[in-house]
């Protein structure tokens, strides 16, 4: 459908030229609308990134900054307590994102494509806002609410869903579930609002049923969108911190049941109760995260993105 | 392509110039403090750290201007950050030469970090000290014994009980464990009501509320508590191990579903008098004897009849003079008013809740505060177990507390076992311990 771009096989030079400048004057816009943000990104998002890794270098808790190297890493994973903390949290947010991936994604998919049927009729507006509301909502009214509801003493629930080691981290993960489902769905929903009238008239036409015309036409066309919503919600999970500390604060129990990478972050940075601070600790597992994010994110699109084939139409 | 190149490049330039600005600081401390020594006739400006957001209002509109009023001269201004975000700010503030000149003191080890970094300026030999007993400054001191900050309030730990259900079953406030776990088992058996509004959801409530506040009779306060510093003493030991088995014995009294119940839901149980007892701390105050409940309290029951009472009285902060502060004589003089009885009753009937640590008594003026520092006649005081350098290590002996006080409720994790878990712990880092 679209045009594909290929070598200049323009018919004359004096049209080269002439897209030569109009070249140079997009290369100038180009850094006149990207610098300003670039500069941002620069200062609040790349430098902070980057002096955290070399903070994670310093051994500053006597009061002044030594070069140690790797120390901290070593630290971070050999020490008895702190390795065994690191590999819990570890754990415990590969299971956050497993169960995102499991749950919400196929829940979303569920709902876009009711959504999208037509059976709602004129209430589609309606449905698609009530599902999205949760997601506009702060954490902490989430995890407040869903911890009321959940109240052994006056809540629905006669069991200790958040007190039990078992129980505890999947509650919350379902809490975040609920209230980000949201997001697939309304990727996906645009995907199946993009595919066309006329190869869905087709389908119907050749005879096919809305469940076949679901799965051999549109789903082979949103195909792609899982990619990108897998890797969203990891490098999101990954990242997850504020459910966690509004529900459990930052020793998440019971018993570091649902402690993830964050709030071992800010316990190890910010210090607890009984712990003291320790700010090139917690830049080191700051950095860990940042590669544990970085190298899954990089792979994913440098071997797995790129053999996404769209269909062309 | 060469555009992205480009951007690339510059990205990398920028990048590695700011990061050699930024690079963590290796300079000790020289610059400080907030404003300019003061001119003739102009006011000195004192700035003061704290990790209390919620006491602003209370500073600036109350307590500073009660000073002022005095020393005319002197300017305070109260600077408070998040209290989760104190200590990291703090450290980095004053690394970077913009610390306030009254630093607000967190008690033991986080302060020790502090007094090694050269934060403070020596308090030894000023007569401001006076106003306080040994036990009270001790925590804000390094190895050697010298002071560097001064003590502004402490709280206490205790039981407070619903009178209501209490006449209601003829029970009477027990003073010795066997009593204690009478009057629990006389409420638990008439049914209506819960014995302990205690949840385990917030392990350090446990510690806090329950273990170091019955504990201290069975390790005997102080002894114990230096023991385990000292190392002349294990965790394991009999004393500590009976401390634990009590601490067991609430178990059977708790409410329903207590494992997911959080530290609000403990106070509404009791507030709205569904439960008779609530170990608690003496900052929950206002909270408990909200709705007009008839609230009294009592302290940690003592071993036996005539036994020795012990009550649990943390430290909670002090204030020091920062060491690169321009104005210390300034600072100096808004400290020793803190120690003057004018600030701290001020004080502390502004926080109910929060007691004086000064030799000289304070009345307070809300009752159950004043039955509460009444608890104080005749018992030996002793600060929590495990926040004075049995925590300065990996892994911290007081979140490991927590962690094993939970287990031990949830998951039936006996005496022994968290007792030689805690040692275990104690002994992989702790010296003295070793």
């Amino acid at each position: 459908m679209t045009p594909v771009p290929g070598p200049d096989n323009g018919p004359g030079t004096s049209l080269r030229s002439e897209r030569h400048v109009l070249n140079r004057a997009h290369y100038r816009y180009f850094l006149a609308f990207t610098l300003p943000a670039l500069a941002v990104y620069v200062v609040f998002a790349a430098l902070p990134l980057v002096n955290s890794i070399w903070y994670s270098l310093y051994d500053t808790d006597s009061g002044v900054a030594r070069f140690v190297g790797l120390e901290n890493y070593v630290y971070l994973f050999t020490n008895p307590t702190t390795s065994e903390r690191f590999w819990n949290a570890l754990t415990n947010n590969l299971e956050f994102f497993a169960i995102h991936l499991v749950v919400e994604v196929p829940l979303g998919l569920l709902l876009a494509a009711l959504l999208t049927s037509g059976r709602l009729r004129r209430s589609t507006g309606l449905y698609r806002t009530l599902l999205f509301i949760p997601t506009t909502l702060s954490v902490v009214i989430v995890g407040f609410v869903w911890r009321l509801i959940i109240n052994p003493l006056w809540g629905l629930i006669d069991f200790p869903l958040l007190g039990d080691e078992r129980t505890a981290l999947p509650t919350l993960s379902l809490m975040s579930v609920w209230q980000y489902v949201g997001i697939p769905m309304i990727f996906l929903y645009a995907a199946l609002l993009a595919v066309p009238g006329d190869v869905l008239e087709a389908a119907r036409v050749e005879g096919a049923g809305a469940w076949s015309t679901f799965w051999r036409v549109k789903f082979p066309l949103i195909a792609p969108q899982f990619g990108l919503i897998a890797i969203l919600t990891y490098i999101w999970t990954f990242n997850g911190f504020d459910l966690v500390f509004a529900l459990n604060g930052s020793a998440p129990g019971p018993n570091y049941s649902t402690d993830i990478l964050g709030t071992l972050f800010y316990r190890t940075f910010f210090g607890s109760s009984g712990q003291l601070s320790d700010l090139d600790l917690g830049a080191t597992v700051a950095s860990v995260i940042f590669l544990i994010i970085l190298v899954v994110t990089a792979a994913y699109f440098g071997l797995l993105h790129r053999r996404l084939r769209s269909y062309e139409l | 392509m060469h555009a992205i190149r480009a951007s690339v490049a510059l990205v990398a330039a920028a990048a590695a110039v700011l990061t050699s600005a930024c690079a963590p600081s290796a300079t000790p401390v020289t610059t400080g403090g907030s404003a300019a020594p003061a001119a003739a006739g102009e006011k000195t400006v004192l700035t003061l750290g704290s990790w209390r957001t919620e006491d602003l209002a209370m500073w600036e509109d109350e307590i500073l201007p009660a000073f002022e009023k005095s020393h005319p001269t002197i300017d305070v201004k109260f600077a408070a950050t998040n209290t989760n975000e104190y200590n990291a700010a703090i450290q980095s503030q004053v690394d970077g030469g913009t610390g306030p000149d009254l630093i607000t003191c967190r008690p033991y080890d986080v302060n020790r970090s502090w007094i090694k970094k050269g934060y403070f300026e020596k308090l030894d030999g000023k007569p401001m000290l006076d106003a306080f007993e040994p036990l009270a400054l001790d925590p804000w001191s390094d190895d050697a014994g010298s002071r560097y900050c001064l003590p502004t309030a402490a709280v206490l730990a205790g039981f407070y009980y619903n009178k209501g259900i209490f006449a209601e079953l003829g029970l009477r406030v027990p003073t010795t464990q066997a009593e204690f776990l009478d009057v629990l088992k006389k409420i638990k058996d008439d049914g209506r009501y819960t014995p302990l509004a205690v949840g385990s959801s917030e392990s350090w409530q446990l510690a806090y509320n329950g273990l170091y506040s019955i504990g201290p009779v069975y390790w005997k306060g102080e002894e114990g508590r230096q023991g385990l510093i000292k190392g002349t003493k294990k965790v394991t030991d009999p004393d500590f191990q009976k401390a634990f088995d009590a601490f067991a014995a609430w178990k059977p009294y708790l409410p329903k579903g207590f494992e997911s119940l959080k530290y609000p839901d403990m106070t509404q149980l009791f507030t709205l008098g569904k439960a008779a007892i609530l170990p608690d701390g003496s900052w929950n105050i206002n909270q408990v004897a909200v709705d007009g409940l008839d609230v009294g309290v009592f302290g940690p029951p003592a071993d036996v009849a005539g036994g020795e009472r012990y009550l649990q009285e943390m430290p909670d902060m002090a204030i020091g003079i920062s060491a690169a502060s321009t104005n210390k004589a300034a600072a100096e003089e808004f400290l020793a008013w803190t120690a003057t009885p004018e600030f701290l009753e001020l004080y502390v009937n502004k926080l109910p809740g929060f007691f004086s640590m000064a030799k000289q008594p304070v009345t307070y003026t809300n009752t159950l505060a004043q039955s509460f520092a009444d608890l104080k006649n005749g018992a030996k005081l002793t600060p929590r177990l495990g926040l004075d350098r049995l925590s300065a290590g990996t892994p911290p002996f007081d979140d490991e507390v927590w962690r094993v006080l939970q287990l031990m409720l949830n998951e039936d994790l006996s005496t022994r076992q968290a007792t030689e878990e805690l040692q275990k712990g104690l002994s992989s880092w702790y010296t003295p311990q070793q």
